[in-house]
């Protein structure tokens, strides 16, 4: 099962002097965590963005579960995918169980009005997440991590089969990174996948089963992260020198930018 | 906080029911002069006329005009996505002030007196619907100037309100220097807020109306939730962020409308109320909404019962729009520093 098809994506921001994304494609299927890196302004946010049908592609075509993304209502799209921005809003004065329910908001009526069901799922995402003791509390009280757990929670409650998550280890310590990667790694066995935007390289050789490289709004390299991962892809890319050398404890690749003392 | 939020609405509905009937027994009782509710139950005269032509078409219309204030002041405040927006700051009431100028000026024509007659055989007044229309056409005004980029820019559409209610009211002042003393004098207190005696017909036609919006934004309420997240956040969950923004901001319009007919500028009741409701419940509107319709009839019930007592040894009445502010001024600061 392709939970997402995305062939050809060109889009250019209004105003913009260039493509945002200049023909890429990409694939997620059940089972996979893929993630999108490469160096700023590559394109991977617009990326995640046009895959959960918050801008619309100029040319090309994404599917969500073999259906095309425009013929869902916004409905059903968000029972098939949950996005989890960059900078979720940190203001807010509603609880982190509150949070955590609004993810199920595709799922309810005219009235929105939740259901035990509903309740519990919210539930169960925050205790995934460690975030059961801040479920009371305004999320405008958290910190950094704390409200990011709430968000992912959020994300997780919505119980869409792809998760498409920007940047979601980047105000997360290395307990909680783990923790996400394991909360991923349940999701994809139980059919489920999902898409990361990620700058972290170390955690993306860890954490995923395939890395898209992504530079000026196209694909510039696409496979295992042993396949990416390598110093003579990344280098050109990101435009410094970066070595790659094995995680003594896993053999997964790390990768380092080589820094003059 | 952990049941559900229709338990969560209930439960406040079931705190605030019994507060606006004590709100309204409240105002029953108090006026100008002394009546007895028995006698007036058992029909005798005078006090069965000024119970039920008089003071019960007055609680009413107080209970239904603070329910809109307050229902408008949440919606405009949670799609704006600013806690200070309220049905006066967004031009709704400048709109309605032109339109009321307006029909004040014009009814010293003959076009005038013709509409006049016209309206008054339909058993509204032309003032009304003029202020209705002011409203609606300076919602229309602010929906589109506010936006950039096709999106409602919660920013933008305030300053556009801002600037509007400005510019409304340089233009009635305008207007009220080529009024006659006495028209003067009644624009003036339609301005200032007056909750006057209206038939019961009319009330009850107002009440009707005012479910339309009413239900139209708990309808919305799990949406407006979801606009705090932003409009990307929002539409992320499904959804529609345009037309939710659409439908809940000519529901408040079309609320204000109706409210302003009636009364003129009661200001404050859409600020506080939401306000005040929200630090007890929470922000859930699912919850706000029902309890600040709740709130804000009683509390525009009360604040009237207490313009009628205020000066009642002057034998004088403070329009009710000035007690609301002089009362919510400062309740709005303490609301404020109490959240801080």
């Amino acid at each position: 099962m392709i939970l997402l098809e995305a062939r050809g994506l060109r889009y250019r921001h209004a105003g913009a002097s260039r493509d945002a994304l200049a023909g890429a494609s990409l694939s997620v299927a059940a089972g996979e965590v893929v993630a999108a890196i490469g160096p700023n302004a590559a394109g991977k946010s617009t990326l995640a963005r046009l895959c959960c049908g918050l801008l619309s592609a100029q040319e090309g075509a994404i599917s969500l579960s073999g259906t095309p993304l425009t013929q869902l209502t916004r409905r059903e799209r968000a029972r098939r995918v949950a996005f989890l921005p960059q900078n979720p809003p940190h203001d807010l004065s509603f609880t982190a169980r509150e949070v955590a329910l609004m993810g199920r908001a595709p799922h309810l009526g005219l009235w929105s009005l939740e259901g035990p069901h509903d309740l519990e799922s919210a539930r169960a995402a925050l205790e995934q997440f460690d975030a059961l003791d801040l479920a009371d509390r305004p999320v405008s009280q958290l910190s950094g991590g704390e409200r990011q757990r709430v968000f992912l929670a959020r994300a997780f409650a919505q119980e869409a089969a792809l998760l498409i998550l920007d940047e979601p280890t980047a105000a997360l310590d290395l307990a909680h990174q783990v923790l996400l990667v394991n909360a991923l790694r349940r999701k994809s066995r139980d059919g489920g996948g999902a898409l990361l935007v990620l700058h972290d390289l170390a955690l993306a050789g860890a954490a995923c089963d395939r890395l898209v490289l992504l530079d000026r709004g196209q694909v510039i390299a696409e496979g295992s992260p042993a396949e990416v991962l390598r110093p003579e892809v990344l280098s050109p890319v990101y435009g410094t020198p970066v070595d790659v050398v094995p995680n003594p404890g896993t053999g997964q690749p790390l990768v380092a930018p080589r820094i003059a003392r | 906080m952990r049941r559900s939020a229709a338990a969560r609405a209930a439960f406040a509905v079931t705190i605030l029911a019994p507060l606006v009937v004590v709100a309204a027994a409240v105002g029953l009782a108090t006026g100008a002069g002394e009546l007895s509710i028995r006698a007036a139950l058992q029909g005798r005269e005078p006090d069965a006329t000024v119970l039920f032509r008089l003071r019960v078409p007055r609680v009413l219309l107080a209970a239904e005009v603070g329910a809109a204030l307050s229902v408008a002041g949440v919606a405009l405040q949670a799609l704006l996505r600013n806690p200070l927006a309220d049905p006066f700051v967004f031009g709704l009431s400048g709109g309605a002030a032109i339109g009321i100028a307006v029909v004040t000026v014009a009814s010293g024509s003959a076009i005038g007196a013709v509409a006049t007659s016209a309206a008054s055989f339909l058993g509204v007044l032309p003032a009304q619907l003029a202020a209705v229309a002011g409203a609606m056409a300076a919602a229309l005004l602010v929906f589109t100037l506010g936006r950039a980029r096709g999106q409602l820019e919660p920013a933008r559409a305030l300053l556009v309100g801002i600037v509007f209610n400005s510019f409304a009211s340089a233009l009635v002042l305008s207007v009220e220097a080529v009024l006659r003393p006495d028209q003067m004098q009644a624009v003036s207190l339609w301005l200032a807020g007056t909750l006057g005696y209206e038939p019961m017909s009319l009330l009850a036609g107002a009440g009707i109306a005012l479910v339309v919006p009413a239900l139209v934004l708990v309808a919305l309420a799990g949406r407006l939730n979801l606009l705090a997240l932003g409009d990307e956040g929002a539409a992320a969950l499904g959804v529609d962020v345009a037309r939710t923004r659409l439908f809940a901001f000519f529901a408040a319009s079309a609320a204000v409308g109706i409210a302003v007919a009636f009364t003129g500028l009661v200001g404050f009741v859409g600020l506080i109320v939401p306000h005040a409701v929200r630090l007890v419940t929470g922000p859930d509107h699912r919850v706000v909404l029902p309890a600040s319709a709740l709130g804000g009839a009683a509390f525009l019930i009360l604040a009237d019962a207490l313009a009628r007592v205020l000066f009642r040894g002057l034998g004088a009445e403070p329009p009710v729009g000035a007690v609301t502010a002089i009362v919510g001024a400062p309740l709005f600061v303490l609301l404020m520093r109490s959240r801080a």
